[in-house]
């Protein structure tokens, strides 16, 4: 018996926005419907990370009446009235005049957020109104019968190191639904078997990986309140797509990232020693003099764009957020699309949900997409990141014209684009290390469980070692991987789940599935 | 047999966000924390399933105390195994510290009994050795004392055939337990794997019938629960020192950084950082209890512990504030004169011995029963404790039975001004993990009553001139039922790395297992014959996933905290997650190759160099200056 209506995969923005628009939905219809929500962080919000300069209209169509609720998500949530951006030289900043920046990529009008904490507030509405939600719960197997997708399978529980099952075991369970809900984010373990599945977009999925900080003053910050600024140039090389961002989170709160495209070309790059180079730069870390940093976390956007966009219904399950690629990178902007996503997706279920248990073709999502303007919004944006692979000096000024290109620029996957040979050689900075920046991040994963990082083949690690400095060892903001002069070792249990590796290996030889449920990062205010 | 599982709903303090924390007023935002069952309890869950398995009679019941949303952790408690579930909840239960909380769960207690169990006497009451917020340990021995039953603390496995049979950590060692009667109440210290909650089964857990009891369903006395029924108070609470920054001095000599540590180790008492007071003066103030100062002494063979004299001299030193007389309680089977004259030497007026055979070896019941008569007859202002395994299971009961309030785990005791013109007994103890201190004092009492920390306080040099009186006692002990111990393993022959003087700890720089073993082993050997301690060898997390050691040694947040006297950081960088588990350490040294690693900011004294000849020769400058 199949007493689950809606199936949400990933209780981020998007899953829960699914699921309070659900209930609005069927409550509107006069309906009463079950939905489920899963999701394998230990608890509400604390593998969700963004930057987050956030255009909260959505919010309002969402829980109406949010604004003036009083919670730790609208109380550290900072109104933007200073927009500048910069162009970095090696020792100096240079202000873009407002003028040059298109109207699309202003913020004044967008508020500060905290992701995570937007997301434990949405847990928080999504429960009241009568969703359950279970965190600490890992899917890992798309089901898929007859071409419907019927619910997913979970991962089993309590493995020993060697696979075999310990006392505590739980085996595979499976939930079932009518509609299934994908909304498990960036490179998401259901979302990419539901690609495989039901079809790609037409351009392939690329991803940048953003670093973030936040820094914590006793005093004001010199940096100010109500202002963000965004960095082009240093420490990136022009062939590197990137750039940085400066959010106040209030009088004595700044976050802080680095964004960059994956598809830089140097096998020896380390993004969080990037990140911590940026920080250096005097402009920047005139603007944080006194601040110390008191929370980490790294995390992949999917920037393939509109191109990139996967077949977004199929019989029983719809797919939203950054799992579909839903960003906008002429925004660098995902949130806003999570939420009108899976709303659009919640409306497409309930009207699909038939009351004698049948369910009826979800193709009308793309529709409702398209009534919201996420499309269109999409297809401006649609080649916008593409010129970049000009380089940035031409490509800069292609990306203000970029929308008026027709058709489509090409992309290739990620860890293809590093070249045997290529280094950027960037000298330690002498700021953070890799280990102090893993433990901020709070991650944490059972020592003694099956590792959830596998390499098919360690033979062809030895080739990447020569060609491309190892890569991984140098491109995981965890820390996950080390030479040891012969092999890799892991350390699966510092892991962000940032999934940069999925993508991002030149040799395509790493495998990573979700760990079983409840762990991995602790984010609380990123 | 049935189980009652008690567990508590606490803060996450594993994981606190930076903006909890209110620096202005030193506390903490509890709204930004995350609600969880305390971890500890999770231990406790599993040890009930195996104490039920095959036992298609057996009930399990999980009891808790708590706001209305404390339900949550019943919730999960349930969906990880079945069984049923109380929430006790009252607005007057609110407040309550640990007798008000044990009185309120025994209470819950007695109706389970009747009720769910049927009036069936045999179960076992089983918790997590205590809970991550409070730390005291004091609730589970003040709920036996109040229901009159037997305690085994710090349990870690069990036989069920052909008797049940608990494997314990005891006072001196590893020891084997057959309770005599039931019910029992077991503390779980972590010992097993955690049992999951699964999908379908939390899903089913979310909706199952809990029971919902007030103080009137229980039949809760209303003067002795919430605030009402709490024999302390919250006087203050404060942040820690934030970073315990140090200067390091560096030094490129390595006989001379060994004269350096050899000096600095003889000053140092290590433990948390000992804190000097200043006097104290009446000065026409009066004093908010009165009485003589009372201290319980732990003898062991015809000496009196090192934690018992520590506390000895600092109980001097506060009772002269107030011009009171320092009494010393030991029980034994005998008390020899000269270990009367020593405690008296070291401070005491009176020395009560209470002797009799039955008090040679610790027993919980007989101990509460011989010393509370005494505390009764005397009524002592204040009565301290050390923070022992013995110490930590018989206060509870000590101050539960006198009806006296009971601070744990103190690390600061100072006679201060309650409020203009009174003075009170200050007892300042870090709460909730060690993220916050909490100056606690003791109201509605007749004794002011405190466990203490080893190893905070010094030793003030003995005065074999003074002057006391020895009172010897034939107590009256109570005829109880007594559990049958079996001794397994002594202490000493295994010492853990959280009990060493000296730790040569390893990191990331050391780079592979035989040069760990070939640098530090040695470096130890060289550390224990210049200092005298025994040196044990640690490690970062870096250096156990590397395999060059196993967990049990991995000092750090995800490992042991340590508070040696002197700890050698050999090539670790100083994670943020290594030095929270390290700081508390008296004595830092740093040997690392960049000079810039973070781990120098909490040295004492740095080395900057290759390991490989640095420590080599570091050894060698220990072992000469030992001979």
């Amino acid at each position: 018996m199949i007493d689950i209506d809606i199936l949400i995969v990933g209780a981020g923005p998007a899953g829960l926005a699914a699921a309070i628009q659900a209930k609005t939905a069927a409550t509107a219809a006069g309906r009463e419907i079950s939905v489920v929500v899963i999701d394998k962080a230990p608890s509400a919000g604390s593998h969700v990370l963004s930057g987050a300069a956030f255009e909260s209209a959505c919010l309002d169509d969402l829980v109406p009446g949010w604004r003036t609720m009083r919670n730790s998500f609208t109380e550290t949530m900072v109104p933007v009235e200073r927009d500048e951006m910069l162009f970095l030289t090696g020792s100096k900043a240079i202000t873009i005049p407002k003028k040059v920046v298109p109207s699309r990529m202003h913020h004044t009008g967008d508020v500060v957020i905290s992701a995570s904490r937007m997301t434990q507030f949405l847990s928080e509405q999504a429960e009241k109104a009568g969703v359950e939600v279970f965190h600490g719960t890992t899917a890992r197997t798309l089901i898929v019968e007859d071409g419907v997708v019927r619910g997913v399978r979970l991962a089993e529980l309590g493995l020993a190191a060697d696979g075999s099952p310990k006392g505590n075991h739980v085996p595979v369970e499976e939930i079932r639904a009518r509609v299934t809900i994908l909304a498990d984010g960036t490179h998401g373990t259901i979302s990419t078997q539901y690609i495989e599945r039901f079809g790609a977009g037409k351009g392939p999925q690329s991803f940048a990986l953003g670093m973030k900080a936040i820094v914590q003053f006793q005093e004001a910050s010199p940096f100010g309140n109500n202002r963000v600024v965004h960095t082009l140039g240093y420490p990136n090389k022009p062939s590197t797509f990137g750039g940085g961002f400066m959010y106040a989170m209030g009088e004595k709160t700044v976050a802080v990232g680095l964004i960059l495209g994956l598809d830089w070309k140097t096998g020896d790059l380390d993004p969080q020693r990037e990140f911590e180079t940026w920080r250096a730069h005097p402009a920047i870390a005139a603007m944080l003099k006194g601040g110390i940093v008191v929370a980490t976390g790294a995390k992949t956007i999917p920037e393939g764009g509109f191109f990139a966009l996967p077949t977004l219904s199929a019989p029983g399950a719809m797919i939203t957020g950054d799992g579909a690629g839903f960003v906008n990178l002429e925004k660098i902007k995902g949130l806003h699309y999570a939420i009108r996503t899976g709303m659009a997706a919640a409306e497409t279920a309930v009207g699909a949900l038939g009351a004698d248990g049948a369910v009826g073709s979800l193709d009308g999502y793309r529709g409702r997409l398209e009534a919201a303007g996420v499309m269109a919004e999409m297809h401006h944006a649609r080649n916008y990141r593409q010129v970049f692979k000009l380089g940035l000096y031409f490509g800069t000024p292609m990306s203000l014209v970029s929308s008026f290109l027709p058709g489509r620029l090409g992309m290739h996957t990620d860890g293809r684009a590093t070249k045997v040979g290529a280094r950027v050689r960037r000298a330690d900075p002498g700021r953070m290390d890799g280990a102090t920046f893993v433990s901020l991040t709070g991650t944490i994963h059972r020592e003694d469980e099956p590792s959830h990082i596998t390499i098919p083949n360690p033979d062809a690690c030895i080739a990447c070692e020569r060609d491309y400095a190892a890569a991984c060892t140098n491109f995981c903001p965890g820390d996950v991987y080390r030479w040891d002069g012969a092999k890799i070792v892991l350390s699966p249990s510092n892991c962000l789940h940032c999934m940069a590796c999925s993508s991002k290996c030149p040799v395509a030889n790493i495998t990573w599935v979700a760990p079983e449920g409840g762990e991995g990062p602790h984010y609380k205010q990123l | 047999m049935h189980v009652i599982v008690l567990v508590k709903q606490v803060p996450d303090v594993s994981n606190i966000p930076e903006d909890a924390w209110d620096r202005e007023k030193g506390t903490l935002r509890r709204g930004l924390l995350d609600s969880v069952l305390n971890p500890l309890d999770l231990h406790a869950l599993s040890f009930a399933k195996m104490l039920t398995a095959g036992d298609p009679d057996a009930k399990t019941i999980y009891l808790t105390m708590g706001p209305p949303q404390a339900r949550d952790v019943l919730v999960d408690c349930l969906s990880r195994a079945p069984g049923e579930a109380v929430l006790l909840t009252d607005r007057a239960m609110g407040g309550a510290d640990t007798p008000a909380t044990a009185y309120s769960l025994a209470q819950g207690i007695r109706r389970i009994e009747r009720e769910l169990l049927g009036g069936s006497r045999d179960y076992l009451i089983v918790t997590g050795m205590q809970s991550v917020d409070g730390d005291t340990a004091q609730v589970p021995p003040q709920i036996a004392e109040d229901l009159g039953i037997d305690q085994i603390a710090y349990v870690q496995g069990v036989e069920l055939t052909p008797k049940l049979k608990f494997r314990r950590i005891g006072a001196t060692g590893i020891e084997d337990v057959i309770p005599a009667t039931f019910p029992t109440l077991v503390t779980i210290t972590a010992c097993m794997d955690t049992l999951y909650s699964g999908f379908h089964a939390s899903r089913a857990a979310r909706k199952s019938n809990i029971h919902i009891w007030s103080a009137a369903d229980v039949e809760a006395a209303p003067d002795r629960i919430g605030i009402k029924g709490s024999r302390t108070t919250v006087y203050r609470i404060f942040s820690p020192s934030e970073d315990r920054a140090k200067t390091c001095e560096m030094v490129t000599d390595p006989a001379q950084l060994v004269a350096k540590i050899k000096a600095k180790y003889r000053l140092a008492t290590g433990g948390p950082a000992v804190h000097e007071e200043g006097a104290y003066a009446l000065e026409g103030r009066t004093a908010m209890y009165h009485g003589p100062f009372w201290v319980l002494a732990e003898s062991e063979g015809d000496d009196v512990k090192t934690v018992s004299l520590e506390i000895l001299g600092k109980t001097r030193e506060l009772a002269q504030f107030l011009g009171e007389k320092v009494g010393v309680v030991l029980p034994a089977a005998s008390v020899s004169d000269e270990l009367a004259a020593s405690l008296i030497a070291h401070g005491a007026d009176t020395v009560y011995a209470i002797e009799d055979p039955r008090l040679a070896e610790f027993n919980a019941l007989r101990w509460k029963a011989a010393i509370s008569a005494l505390v009764l007859e005397h009524k002592p202002q204040v009565m301290l404790f050390g923070a022992t395994p013995l110490g930590r299971e018989l206060a509870p009961r000590i101050a539960y039975a006198s009806d006296s309030g009971l601070t744990a785990d103190c690390t600061k005791l100072e006679i201060g001004d309650f409020k203009a013109n009174v003075a009170i007994l200050k007892q300042t103890r870090p709460a909730l993990g060690g993220n916050i201190m909490a100056t606690i004092m003791t109201k509605d009492s007749p004794t002011q009553m405190a466990t203490v920390r080893p190893g905070v306080f010094k030793i003030p040099p003995p005065d074999p001139t003074r002057k006391g009186e020895v009172v010897r006692i034939k107590p009256n002990l109570p005829d109880v039922p007594v559990s049958t111990v079996i001794p397994i393993e002594s202490f000493t022959s295994k010492v853990s790395i959280r009990d060493a003087k000296i730790l040569v700890s390893g990191g990331h720089g050391i780079r592979n297992r035989a040069d760990f073993d070939r640098l530090l082993n040695p470096l130890a050997g060289g550390l224990t014959a210049l200092l005298g301690d025994d040196a044990k060898v640690s490690a970062s997390r870096h250096a156990v996933e590397d395999g060059f050691t196993t967990h049990d040694y991995q000092v750090g947040q995800t490992g042991q905290t340590v508070a040696p006297r002197l700890y050698m950081a050999i090539g670790i960088s100083g994670a943020v997650q290594h030095i929270s588990g390290m700081q508390m350490s008296d004595t830092v040294v740093a040997i690392n190759k960049d000079p810039r690693a973070r781990i120098f900011n909490y040295a004492d004294f740095g080395i900057v160099g290759d390991l490989e000849t640095v420590v080599p020769a570091l050894t060698r400058a220990a072992q000469e200056a030992a001979r």
